[in-house]
Formats: structure tokens, sequence, C-alpha cells
């Protein structure tokens, strides 16, 4: 089981309580990347939400000509991939890369961690209030970003 | 304990910027590695109220070799 001084680092968790970080902390698997290696691919189902603990990943999309990606950003420490697709059930919308030596993340399956949220309605709600804000940050950081070119 | 989540652009750069958890609250002057380059940290800001212990800031940075 995780530490759950981790997952009190981790937005997505923000406001838990010990109790309810322990059942999330019952579901998660530890795994680790090498430099390069995919995480998700854009396109495919949604299977797993990843935190990571450690390192770096790419967050890239397909340039619409089809040559090749585009990188959009990189994610570190107590950041989430995969939780666009636990609200809108969507393919994955971007490969994530492995890009550091070590890559850790603790991955949880969507469709069980989604029932936990059901179950639960409190987790599902600070879980899905948080997402919410990690989206916003993100929005806001793509906009402050658009000017670098 | 704190924690700084903290979206970093990199003007002028390819860069595409980052978003990390740091336990320690970013300065201007201070040096940041992202994958295998060190930028240096020009400008701080908060990017939104604190939440709980998270603080959400926006830290514009150059690459470190073009600091002079």
């Amino acid at each position: 089981m995780q530490d759950l001084e981790t997952l009190k680092s981790v937005e997505l968790f923000s406001g838990l309580e010990a109790d309810e970080l322990q059942k999330i902390a019952a579901l998660l698997e530890e795994r680790n990347y090498a430099p390069d290696e995919i995480i998700v691919k854009q396109g495919s189902p949604r299977d797993k939400l990843y935190i990571i603990t450690e390192g770096l990943v790419e967050v890239s999309v397909e340039k619409p000509s089809g040559d090749g990606q585009h990188s959009v950003v990189k994610l570190g420490k107590g950041q989430t991939v995969g939780e666009m697709s636990l609200v809108d059930q969507g393919s994955r919308s971007a490969t994530v890369r492995a890009i550091s030596d070590p890559t850790k993340v603790l991955a949880v399956n969507q469709q069980v961690f989604s029932e936990l949220c059901n179950q639960d309605a409190r987790i599902g709600y600070i879980v899905m209030k948080n997402i919410a804000a990690d989206l916003s940050f993100r929005l806001r950081q793509r906009h402050l970003s658009d000017w670098r070119e | 304990m704190p924690t700084y989540k903290v979206s970093i652009v990199i003007p002028g750069s390819n860069n595409p910027g980052a978003i990390i958890n740091m336990d320690e609250r970013p300065l201007p002057g201070q040096q940041i590695r992202l994958e295998k380059e060190d930028f240096l940290i020009v400008e701080v800001q908060e990017l939104l109220p604190p939440r709980n212990d998270f603080h959400f800031l926006h830290v514009t940075c150059r690459p470190a070799q073009a600091a002079g």
C-alpha cells in the first residue's frame, strides 16, 4: 500500500481524509518506465489513471498534417495522466512518454477508481472537483505558454 | 507541509514548458532543471489562490546558458 504522505502531495486527492486516502492507496500499483517508453498512446482506449511520483513525462499530440508529434507540455511529480478520459469516457487525447530515468508512476484502473467514486460520494465529489481544478490550471498554463514561439 | 504546483514557461524557446510539484517555493534567480536542461527563474507569479496545502504558481524562465 502507498505511503499516505505521497498521496497527500497529489492535488487530485487534496481535501480527502486519511481513511479515504487509504481506500485509494489500496487500488494503486507502482510502475517504472525507461526513457522514451510510451505510457499511453493517443487514440488508444482508456484503461488507467497515472500519477507521476518521480521524473518527467512528455505529453504530445499528432500534428494535423500527420507528420510527427507536437510536444504540448512536460509533467512532473504530483501530476496526473488520464484524468480527462475518467471524466469524458473518451479515448486518449495525447501520447505520454517517459523522458527521465527513472520515471515512476502510480497506476489505478479507471473503472475500479470510478466505482469507488460512485460508491463513496464524498471521495467522488472531491476527486472530480480536483480534476476540474487541474484541467483549469493546465488551460491557464497553456494560455501563458502560447506566446513562447 | 505546503506543496507548490508550478507552471513553468520558457518564452522564445521550443521547450513546451512543464507543470511540476515542488516542496519549496521557487524564487527568481534560482536555477531549475527540466530533463537535461538548466533554466534560470526570471519571474514568479501566483496563478491561483492557495487551496488546502497547495499553492499555485506560474514561473517564467530562460535558458541558464543565456542568462549572462
